[in-house]
């Protein structure tokens, strides 16, 4: 097993194809993986092969499984690292570790998924980029939605890292109106049955619950929070968007209505066009991602490739600047990639520069709410109120 | 000058020793650590060397685990625990200045102190219950990384910036690899090593021969559990990160697995099975590719399948069976040592009584054995042999009367404590060591009166505890042949002969260099054929001026023996005199002989 780690394969059959590695959670939360890894790949397929003054550049993809485990993940980088990767499109996890290896190699990592605070750092970590939402600007849109609504929230995080990033973030953000908290729990991640948090947090007398978790755990949230016939309004992070929780809930639909979530918004303001031709693209690519799931209407309800589209953009990002660069050589690339800009598959601009290395500004983070197992944003936020509501049926 | 001349001398002597015990196959590992240093020159491209640079460091946990496994007989399921606590230990003290080296040195520590804490719990455990004990312990550790996370790290765990280049891991694990199996090869063959197996084989023979079975597998565990952290101490520095989801109960379950495939007993074995594991993990990712399956399922199903064949075929692991198979030298004659002096001893019961809830099984019991004597002990099965016996002895304590041993009361004196001053019993089941060859089970006896034969010192072999591992060698040679054993010196008790083995643990018993010895049924189970051997023994015993109390069933070698003939019956003394006073006393005959002759 351990032997199997110190052997990678080699299989590039020319000089000028260069390894784009997926480092995800392909075997821990499927969705997550899958989907980063399809855009990276939808990414390649557009960029096409790419002119330097060193040759004719192809990209390809190795998709490295980090398991949710930064032990794993900072062997991937390892590996990217032996494998001469040119860039490696990451979840998050072990970053914290990860980037000085890929840093010595002069090798960016861009985090799609994972928006935890410490993880991009222009000055400490100039190789670690990010095209996915904050978790920053998550919990302060979260607070800022919620608080003037009055309602005392049971902020519930799991104990994985993204929970405990998530807990971080809010923390800050509810820091200055402790008023708005009636209680915060840390719940163990892989419990089933939480019900005796819920109740704390109902003795507790909150009126709404914050739930930043995985999947999993958010879905048994609701399990334990509506078998108990408690309509409390839940909020998540994007994570409650993940068709993990519907799929957990399926046989409880209504459970799921009401449910809203943050995120980053799908359309830009120039309207959803960008969107839904990307939306098209990846679909003619990979099919309609159907998620198992059915309206009361009996329609099949599929999932938007929504983190699919920050892969996608990083390699659109890459790609410039590999042109820009004019060179396989990593450290002008790197360079390169704190002065592109593009256009990104939602129609917003995506790109670095030498101080700021987050793709996603804080103030594109939208709400969206369930309703019979499909969201759409709501109403009563003027962001999310101007934005269309994407198709998920078919 | 004189000093000179001391380290000289030891230096001779230690090479005289590494001489007589080299083999082909320390040829042959030489061959394959020397290739092995050389791989970071000559690597193949599809392999990276921090791969198998951390390859290593699981090796020196798994090779740490066969001094709990192989030598203690402790089947741990707490390995991967004690990685955890070395990795987390020694991330904390990097993150807080400190050097790499001491770090892990320090984190071995912790593991230690881990190792003795869980071990105080364990050691008194048969094997099953210390497995579940463990496997119980490496999940309350899983449990706890999670809840305290600003210990653990949490989720994201500890990281640890790199240092070292992978090529100095690898290195760096692969001496401590071999340091580690030679220390396992050392402590196997050593007293330690060899009281430990026993103690693991017969723990009631073990016992009856003074082994402080307890503290010994205790120092066994901790030492795994140190060698554990150390490699975890290491590691954490090769990957960069302590974390906390690595050291669960798969990490623990998986180091056992490698130990036991590989093979507990041996000094390669452990290593042995982490390749193995390795490689199966290479093919499983093979045939999954081949035939597009999730590859993550075929090297689990692949290692459970290796493990169940070799446990199918003995348990001795992949590295017992092929080693097995390489011939040795034969070994040369060794010199036993002279005959040692006569020594004299006597034992007295008075009053001797013990209960069992209702039962009385011994009431007043009253005993005198002089130096250079043999007394018989016998009576009906139930009488009483037996419990006086464990009461002599020291495993049972009496409800009322006083033991004296030379005069001296030692009544209340543990067992141990009385074969130190001289009294030791064998027990009434054939209670040899039998993976040990008689040799081995004499040492055993020997080991105990051992003043440099700590494991600290067999590790180091210094000077003072080789020449004392000599003389309990000759020693051990000497009480063979004085029961006749010397032309079975090198064989697995196993393979002798009924009498041969009740011979043994005479032998053993011997070993510990008695003034009293109690018997409990030398001749059962032997052939009539092969009494003569045991009067030889017994008479020449006595001749050394051992005292000799011999519980027997067989009238013919009392008569032939024994000078005085004690009779129980339900408890109490009934007549003691001379074998013919005690054949025409009529109350033995109707109370003992006439029950008998009634079945």
């Amino acid at each position: 097993m351990f032997l199997a780690a110190g052997c990678g394969g080699d299989d590039s059959g020319s000089a000028h194809t260069l390894t784009i590695a997926v480092n995800a959670p392909f075997s821990k939360t499927p969705y997550v993986g899958e989907t980063i890894a399809r855009g990276v790949e939808l990414g390649v397929a557009v960029a096409g092969p790419i002119d330097t003054k060193d040759g004719t550049v192809e990209l390809r993809v190795k998709r490295l499984d980090n398991a949710l485990s930064p032990r794993q993940a900072i062997a991937n980088v390892r590996r990217a690292v032996a494998d001469e990767a040119v860039a490696i499109v990451d979840e998050g996890t072990g970053v914290d570790g990860s980037w000085r290896i890929a840093g010595d190699a002069q090798i960016p990592i861009c985090i799609t998924y994972q928006g935890g605070m410490g993880l991009v750092d222009v000055e400490q970590r100039p190789n670690v980029f990010r095209i996915a939402p904050t978790d920053r600007g998550i919990a302060f849109r979260l607070a800022e939605y919620l608080i003037p609504k009055g309602l005392r929230v049971a902020i519930l995080t799991d104990d994985s890292s993204y929970g405990d990033e998530g807990r971080a973030a809010l923390e800050q953000s509810f820091g200055s109106n402790p008023e708005a908290v009636a209680i915060k729990l840390r719940l163990p991640a892989d419990a089933p049955d939480l019900a005796p948090q819920v109740l704390r947090a109902r003795r507790a007398g909150a009126t709404a619950l914050l739930v930043w978790a995985r999947p999993t755990t958010i879905a048994n949230v609701l399990t334990a929070a509506r078998s108990r016939r408690w309509s409390i309004p839940i909020y998540t992070p994007p994570s409650g968007a993940d068709p993990l929780v519907r799929q957990q809930l399926a046989d409880q639909p209504r459970w799921v209505d009401g449910l809203t979530f943050a995120s980053g918004r799908m359309t830009a303001e120039l309207g959803p066009q960008a969107w839904q031709s990307f939306e098209s693209l990846f679909v003619s690519r990979y099919g309609p991602d159907a998620i198992g799931v059915k309206t009361s209407e009996g329609l099949e309800v599929v999932q938007p490739p929504e983190y699919a589209m920050y892969a996608y953009d990083f390699v659109s990002v890459l790609a410039e600047g590999l042109r820009q660069a004019g060179t396989e050589d990593r450290e002008a690339l790197l360079a390169a990639l704190n002065e592109v800009t593009v256009g990104g598959a939602n129609g917003d601009e995506r790109g670095f520069n030498l101080h700021n290395h987050e793709g996603v500004v804080d103030d594109d983070v939208y709400f969206a709410r369930f309703e019979d197992m499909t969201f759409a944003p709501v109403k009563d936020d003027p962001l999310s109120s101007t934005l269309p509501a994407i198709k998920q049926t078919r | 000058m004189s000093a000179f001349a001391t380290t000289g001398g030891a230096v001779r002597d230690a090479v005289h020793d590494m001489r007589r015990s080299w083999t082909a196959t320390r040829w042959l590992a030489i061959g394959g650590v020397t290739l092995a240093a050389l791989v970071p020159v000559r690597l193949p491209g599809s392999v990276r060397l921090d791969g198998l640079a951390e390859t290593g460091y699981l090796a020196l946990a798994a090779v740490g685990l066969g001094f709990a496994v192989g030598i203690g007989g402790m089947p741990s399921i707490a390995q991967g625990a004690f990685v955890g606590v070395g990795a987390i230990c020694a991330a904390h003290l990097i993150g807080s200045g400190w050097a790499g080296p001491l770090a892990a040195l320090v984190g071995a520590a912790a593991a230690a102190l881990g190792g003795m804490a869980v071990g105080l719990a364990v050691v008194r455990f048969r094997a099953v219950y210390v497995a579940a004990a463990t496997w119980i312990a490496t999940w309350l550790f899983a449990l706890a990384l999670e809840a305290f996370p600003t210990l653990s790290g949490g989720s994201r765990g500890l990281v640890v910036p790199p240092r070292w280049s992978p090529t100095v891991h690898y290195e760096l694990a692969l001496a401590l690899v071999m340091v580690a199996m030679l220390a396992h090869g050392a402590l196997a063959h050593s007293s330690f090593g060899l009281t430990l197996r026993a103690a693991a084989q017969r723990p009631a023979a073990a016992a009856a021969l003074g082994a402080r079975a307890a503290r010994l597998r205790l120092q066994a565990f901790a030492g795994a559990a140190a060698v554990g952290g150390l490699a975890g101490g290491f590691a954490v520095q090769l990957v960069g990160v302590a974390d906390p989801s690595a050291y669960g109960p798969s990490l623990s379950f998986r180091l056992l697995v490698a130990v036991l495939v590989g093979g507990a007993a041996t000094a390669l074995g452990p290593t042995g099975g982490v390749v193995a594991l390795g490689a199966i993990s290479l093919v499983a990712d093979v045939f999954g590719r081949v035939s597009g399956s999730e590859t993550a399922r075929f090297g689990p199903m692949l290692a459970a399948l290796l493990l169940l064949g070799v446990l199918a075929f003995g348990g001795e692991g992949i590295v017992a069976a092929i080693t097995r198979r390489i011939p040795s030298r034969a070994r040369s004659s060794e010199t036993a040592a002279a005959a040692a002096s006569p020594t004299h001893g006597s034992v007295e019961a008075r009053g001797l009584a013990k209960r069992f809830g209702g039962v009385v099984a011994l009431d007043s019991f009253e005993l005198d054995v002089p130096p250079g004597r043999i007394v018989a002990l016998i009576g009906p099965n139930g009488s009483g042999k037996t419990t006086a016996l464990r009461l002599l002895a020291g495993t049972l304590r009496p409800d009322a009367g006083a033991v004296r041993l030379d005069g001296a009361d030692v009544t209340t004196e543990p067992t141990t404590r009385r074969v130190q001053r001289g009294l030791v019993r064998t027990i009434q089941s054939n209670a040899v060591f039998p993976d040990l060859t008689a040799l081995e089970n004499a040492i055993v006896g020997a080991s105990l009166r051992r003043r440099y034969g700590g494991a600290v010192r067999a590790l180091l072999a210094t000077p003072k505890a080789r020449r004392e591992a000599r003389a309990v060698r000759a020693g051990a040679l000497d009480v063979l042949r004085t029961v006749g054993l010397s032309h079975r010196v090198y064989h697995v008790a196993e393979s002798l002969t009924v009498t041969e083995q009740r011979l043994l643990m005479v032998a053993s018993a011997l070993a510990t260099g008695p003034r009293v010895l109690l018997l409990d049924e030398p001749s059962a189970g032997s052939a009539a054929s092969d009494l003569a051997r045991l009067v030889d023994v017994l008479e020449t015993l006595r001749e050394n001026g051992l005292a000799v109390l011999v519980v027997e069933h067989n009238l013919r070698l009392v008569r032939t023996v024994a000078e005085e003939v004690v009779v129980l019956d339900a408890g109490r003394r009934l007549a003691a005199g001379s074998p013919d006073e005690i054949a025409s006393d009529s109350a033995v005959r109707s109370a003992y002989l006439g029950r008998r002759g009634r079945r």
